[in-house]
């Protein structure tokens, strides 16, 4: 008995696209699915290890929903020294990482309270500092200024970008300047430090933080582990440049889970808020 | 050649992962990390873990899926039955990214999930549906006003319930006055929306259900009528097609006007319409079920049609070639569930290693299961391990061959409900069908305490 008069299609007929982009676990060593991984808020199902976040998954995981409005998203790279190869370079990067550039900044709300954010992406070029992530960062700290609003940093970063040399050196003292402007109007500044947060941006604006949040098992430090090995001739310690090691020498404040964090900016966010929603005004 | 990503586990993945090889589409399953390297992920073609073992994260994560499924390139959904498979939003969310969603349209799922709503509106349309109160009661006195009107005894029943959950029996206007605030509350809590509404409880009534089957162009029909009047706690332990003892001219009309509800409401794919049939052989629509059911092998078995590819076929949008007067039903089929609980101690959830399995077989027997000997039957999801479908030319035969399959049947490691469906298809009750929905709970589990001790 046949039910339908059509049959289904089961020749070879579909285009094989390009298959799907795979992660390796580095707390299990399962592979998976990239894709399927960041729905899973970029957290291995099995072990709980924490893949580097994609900046728009981690503002989808932030903020209350459809409340981030992106600002200078177009911005470019320059390519200031005619580096070789930077300039196919990053057109690779963009359209692998489907981001502009190594951050993204914009307002938004968590919880009702609004705030500046910038995002770093480490899927972009290792999320290295150059002229327009140092601009960009300078840009919301300014505008987190001008609108006295609270300013949160996700910082997540290989360091100063080397194809633009002594230009990337210089957004080091720009976005501390900025910050410090901030900080002057006494506005909060938090910074959430990701794995891997080295280089330029520790030893800049990553370290400015008026509360500064880790993630657990993040890489924290300026110089790279090998550099350092190799340097001193000498066995690191253990956990060297982890932020378990960094929170007990006092360097960071809290490791917040990556689940935990909204709830935790949010909390931060509503003691330091004079307007806050969240804070009965007494009679 | 066309993917099918299957958003389920266990048995019903099983199930559908086969029919796709069988008509050759490629299938890709999801699960959770404590189902890793379970049956359906070594069946399918493709697997991918989508989450950690809590349902929410992974087999109600509505993103992890839809990631899985584009990474796969998957043309078509199936969701199985539980889980996402009556979720409108999950449907919108396959529509936008071009995945077609093996089951019926959204707003047949919105509708249809509204209880009460779909009461109404089968009502409306001039179908019976079960006295009672005339959409959702806010207070006290109007509901002391309906009862005015129905008599007792009365159900109170939560308008987001389902699945037996959200029920309150009421006897008389004290016991009224007693619950129904109860059962507001009680609804708030468990399903976030504390509107109830009054129905007549019909004593001794039947569960009668009839499978129908619908393309996009309007064509209709139904594939029968299946008896799941064996429930405890409303959860069905034996299921049959076709329901028997029945007046044929009742059953005829029973089936026109599930017909009927499916062309008023365009619905299309397959779904399940729930009757209550009364002593007096009166009919009232209960609810629709917008998915396939765990029950659908009885009639697959009977009819001759293999269910899950029609619904492949609907989601494709292809045309139903057959009219009704063409397919005629053979036989008579019975199910029973084997759930890891042990029936002796209440029913407890009994999970654990299967050490050993061995499965009935032959002549009209099939056995659907998701698991195999030295498979964990994990804590976090529903119990159920198996289903065993006998046929037989009439319902004594099927009866009979059922109860050799469930003697045949040996799992260890875990205990299961097979000792009480074994016992129940020996019940003189049962066999001459003087059975109804509260029949296990009010008559036959003390019977079997008894037998056991």
């Amino acid at each position: 008995m046949k039910l339908f008069y059509e049959k289904i299609d089961t020749e070879e007929t579909y285009e094989k696209k390009p298959e799907a982009e795979k992660l390796y676990c580095g707390g299990c060593g399962r592979e998976m699915i990239a894709e399927v991984v960041h729905a899973n808020d970029s957290i291995c199902p099995y072990c709980g290890y924490l893949f580097r976040q994609p900046a728009y998954r981690r503002i989808e995981m932030i903020v209350d929903n459809g409340s981030f409005i992106e600002i200078e998203r177009d911005a470019e790279s320059k390519d200031p020294l005619s580096f070789p190869g930077y300039k196919t370079k990053i057109a690779t990067e963009k359209s692998k990482s489907k981001v502009q550039e190594g951050v993204i900044i914009g307002k938004a709300s968590i919880k009702g309270l609004r705030t500046a954010m910038a995002v770093m992406d480490s899927y972009f070029m290792m999320g290295s500092m150059g002229t327009v992530v140092g601009e960009k960062i300078v840009i919301i700290t300014e505008f987190a200024t001008l609108n006295k609003l609270p300013l949160i940093i996700f910082c997540a970063s290989g360091g100063a970008r080397m194809q633009e040399g002594i230009h990337s050196l210089l957004q080091m003292s720009r976005t501390t300047i900025a910050l410090a402007r901030h900080s002057a109007q006494k506005l909060l500044h938090i910074n959430v430090l990701t794995h891997p947060t080295t280089g330029g941006v520790t030893a800049s604006f990553a370290m400015q933080g008026d509360i500064t949040i880790a993630e657990p098992g993040a890489r924290i430090g300026f110089a790279g582990p090998r550099v350092i090995q190799q340097t001193v001739n000498d066995e690191l310690p253990e956990g060297f440049q982890m932020s378990e090691s960094l929170y007990e020498h006092g360097l960071i404040d809290r490791i917040v889970d990556r689940k935990d964090l909204r709830d935790t900016l949010a909390d931060i966010l509503a003691l330091h808020c004079k307007e806050s929603p969240r804070i009965p005004k007494l009679p | 050649m066309k993917t099918v990503l299957i958003a389920n586990r266990g048995e019903i993945a099983v199930r559908v992962i086969r029919t796709c090889k069988k008509i050759g589409l490629r299938s890709v399953a999801v699960y959770s990390e404590s189902d890793e390297g379970s049956m359906h992920t070594r069946l399918a073609d493709e697997s991918v873990c989508i989450g950690p073992r809590a349902p929410e994260k992974s087999y109600l994560n509505i993103d992890g899926i839809i990631a899985a499924a584009k990474a796969f390139n998957a043309d078509l959904i199936h969701p199985g039955f539980g889980f996402l498979s009556e979720n409108a939003a999950f449907r919108q969310a396959c529509d936008e990214e071009g995945i077609r969603f093996i089951g019926p349209s959204a707003e047949s799922m919105i509708l249809m999930g509204d209880k009460q709503r779909a009461r109404e509106l089968v009502a409306e349309n001039g179908f019976p549906v079960v006295p009672g109160s005339d959409g959702c009661v806010d207070s006290l006195e109007d509901a002391v006003a309906v009862s005015k009107r129905t008599g007792y005894p009365l159900m109170i029943k939560a308008a987001s319930g389902g699945g037996g959950r959200g029920i309150r029996i009421v006897k008389n206007e004290q016991e009224l006055l007693n619950s129904f605030p109860i059962a507001c509350r009680e609804a708030e809590v468990s399903f976030g929306d504390r509107r109830v509404y009054l129905e007549s409880y019909l004593p001794n009534a039947r569960h009668i259900e009839v499978q129908v089957l619908a393309d996009e162009y309007g064509n209709a029909i139904h594939l029968g009528t299946r008896e799941c009047t064996l429930q405890r706690k409303n959860q069905k332990i034996i299921e049959e097609a076709p329901a028997s003892n029945v007046d044929p001219a009742v059953i005829a009309a029973i089936q026109d006007t599930a017909v009927g509800i499916v062309r008023k409401l365009g619905y299309f794919n397959a779904g399940t319409i729930e009757f209550l049939l009364s002593e007096d052989g009166k009919f009232y629509f209960m609810e629709m079920n917008t998915r396939i059911q765990v029950e659908h092998p009885v009639t697959e078995c009977i009819y001759g049609v293999d269910l899950i590819k029609a619904q492949i076929h609907v989601a494709l949008s292809h045309k139903l070639s057959i009219k009704q007067k063409d397919i005629v039903p053979k036989g008579h089929a019975i199910e029973c569930r084997i759930n890891a609980e042990d029936p002796a101690r209440n029913f407890m959830p009994s999970p654990g290693i299967i050490t050993k399995m061995v499965l009935p077989g032959g002549n009209g027997v099939r056995v659907d299961t998701g698991f195999c000997e030295g498979d964990e039957i994990p804590p976090y999801y529903d119990s159920m391990i198996m289903k065993i479908i006998c046929m037989g030319d009439d319902r004594l035969e099927a009866i009979r061959a059922a109860g050799c399959a469930l003697e045949e049947l040996k799992i260890e490691g875990v205990s299961t409900s097979a000792a009480f469906s074994k016992a129940i298809l020996k019940d003189d009750d049962f066999i001459k069908g003087r059975i109804h929905t509260k029949w296990i709970e009010q008559v036959f589990i003390d019977r079997f305490m008894r037998s056991v001790q």
